[in-house]
């Protein structure tokens, strides 16, 4: 059985067959008639599996991937990373690619654009890809019924785009470096992010909220805003600034 | 000739160590931690005695500091099974508000857990307590016998263990002796895990991993459960998506990043981890041989 003939998602797919059928106890022989996969590649990807875990399962995906270009020297990659867990520039929410360019172009004297940095966040993992919130309108989930109730009102009174951003803190797992990170989609999900070595703090969230343009609402994920007496009493204050908080375990797909 | 599979072996020798004790003793008692270990005890039991319901009672000993989640859990199950149900708590801990925050857990623990047990067990008389635990947990653990004698004090000797040479028993005791019986301490973690699965056995929720509101404390992601929690200057707890692979006291227990939210997907995470679930249990690290040290003292 010859698999030099499959693309690498499908073959990696079939690897992943091959390996829930030996969790069920199936035997090679079985995993190998039911994937099509020949014994040997059965047996890698359960050994692969054994030793890595599902991430080691996938054959490596053909050719170079989005960022992989030798596009940004170490010295520039240098400069973004500090960039990105200084402060943003000032009346900024976060860092966005054009800023980072900015900051490339000012300390380095390097043009890079606004897409190249865009695909080294890619690389990093530091890209997030906004929820398709306005297609929850419809839907009749739990997800669906959260929008209707707590993020449709917030939306109708601010009904420029502008106005309206999605957001949250998310530890980025990495192999260099302690990783959290705060982003931030505005209109037309531009993205905007700020990196810390610890969890940010309620300062780190109230700097960011702050310097947002209002009327504004956000909805956000991964912070429980509630708990910290002080920035639950702050955001009480601010009377042009609505944050929803996303429900845990609500599942948003991604735009 | 049919052959028991691995797990039917394990399940007959707990349930022939259950028999055992209440066959041997007088008093006999089962100690309900509300874990998943504890679940599958408490299954084994009622299996041991069908259709009667175990011809003892459950004990909790409460500290105050335990998830939410997993009282809601107790008090079901309790009302579910139909089995009596005594939950004790230190009163004196209880008067001193002894707490893991100001007191630390090694002080936490010893009141409320230890002295709390032993005054459990003076009180109602006990003289025999079936406990959850497992020789793959904790090395101290590795070396305590099924059949584990404690002295009037509930004192553990770990040199003077009575030899359990072809799973024969020796119940006998002096007078004021109790026996500690660990009807699964040949299980690993994955046994427990597979059996839960296999019999469809009811557990807390917090085992399997969903978003929660987590804090570090010394590497540890710790729950934030309730409002007693002290967090730092400025501190926001973050949403993240963990599970719990042992529950005990929730300032005091560490939880695990995972995507592992249903029981096939953590047997497979079991396949692959290479730690003890007790990592994740600060009262472990207190000093080193700190569980044989509260073994020794009359810690479970």
């Amino acid at each position: 059985m010859s698999t030099k003939h499959l693309s690498p998602e499908v073959l990696s797919e079939r690897r992943k067959k091959a390996v829930r059928l030996r969790l069920d106890g199936h035997t090679v022989a079985v995993a190998s008639q039911q994937t099509g996969l020949s014994a040997p590649t059965v047996s890698a990807a359960w050994k692969a599996f054994r030793e890595g875990g599902w991430a080691a399962v996938p054959v490596k995906p053909r050719g170079r991937s989005k960022g992989q270009g030798n596009t940004l020297s170490a010295a520039a990659q240098a400069l973004l990373w500090d960039g990105l867990y200084a402060p943003a520039p000032r009346r900024m929410p976060g860092w966005s690619s054009a800023a980072l360019a900015d900051l490339a172009n000012e300390r380095l004297g390097l043009r890079l654009t606004q897409r190249a940095i865009e695909h080294w966040w890619e690389t990093e993992e530091l890209k997030h890809y906004p929820w398709a919130l306005a297609a929850l309108a419809k839907k009749r989930t739990l997800a669906g019924r959260w929008f209707d109730k707590a993020v449709a009102p917030a939306f109708l009174r601010c009904q420029n785009a502008e106005q309206r951003w999605q957001g949250g803190v998310r530890r980025v797992a990495h192999a260099h470096r302690a990783l959290y990170q705060i982003y931030l989609h505005g209109v037309r999900g531009k993205l905007y992010m700020r990196c810390f070595e610890h969890p940010p703090t309620a300062c780190d969230y109230q700097t960011m909220l702050s310097r947002l343009t209002q009327p504004a609402v956000v909805v956000f994920h991964g912070a429980m805003f509630s708990a910290n007496q002080e920035l639950a009493e702050w955001l009480a204050s601010q009377t042009s600034l609505t944050v929803v908080a996303v429900p845990a375990d609500l599942g948003l797909e991604h735009r | 000739m049919t052959s028991l599979t691995h797990l039917q072996r394990l399940e007959a020798e707990s349930i022939q160590i259950m028999r055992e004790v209440v066959a041997e003793t007088e008093n006999p008692v089962m100690l309900y931690s509300v874990g998943k270990d504890s679940a599958v005890m408490l299954h084994l039991a009622r299996k041991a005695f069908a259709p009667s319901p175990p011809p003892f009672p459950l004990l909790h000993v409460d500290t105050r500091w335990k998830f939410q989640a997993m009282y809601d859990f107790r008090d079901k199950m309790a009302e579910d099974i139909g089995m009596d149900l005594i939950v004790h708590i230190n009163p004196e801990g209880v008067e001193k508000d002894i707490n893991p925050f100001t007191h630390g857990s090694a002080i936490h623990t010893d009141v409320m857990k230890t002295e709390g047990l032993k005054q459990a067990l003076d009180k109602y008389g006990f003289d025999a307590a079936f406990g959850g635990a497992r020789r793959d947990e904790e090395k101290s653990r590795a070396k305590e016998r099924v059949f584990s004698f404690r002295t009037a004090q509930h004192r553990w000797d770990p040199k003077n263990q009575r030899p359990e040479l072809w799973k024969l028993y020796n119940t006998r005791k002096h007078p004021k002796e109790s026996i500690r019986v660990f009807p699964l301490s040949n299980w690993t973690e994955l046994d427990i895990w597979q059996y839960i699965h296999l019999q469809n056995i009811p557990i807390v929720p917090l085992y399997y991993a969903a978003e929660r509101p987590v804090v570090e404390r010394d590497g540890a992601l710790i729950m934030v459960d309730d409002d007693r929690m002290p967090l730092e200057p400025g501190e926001v707890p973050m949403m993240r998506k963990v599970r719990f692979r042992t529950l005990g006291c929730y300032p005091l227990t560490g939880a695990v990043e995972s995507e592992a939210d249903t029981l096939p997907a953590i047997i497979q995470e079991m396949l692959l981890t290479k730690t003890s679930e007790r990592q994740g249990r600060v009262i472990d690290h207190d000093s080193s041989a700190s569980m044989e040290k509260k073994k020794q003292e009359g810690y479970f």
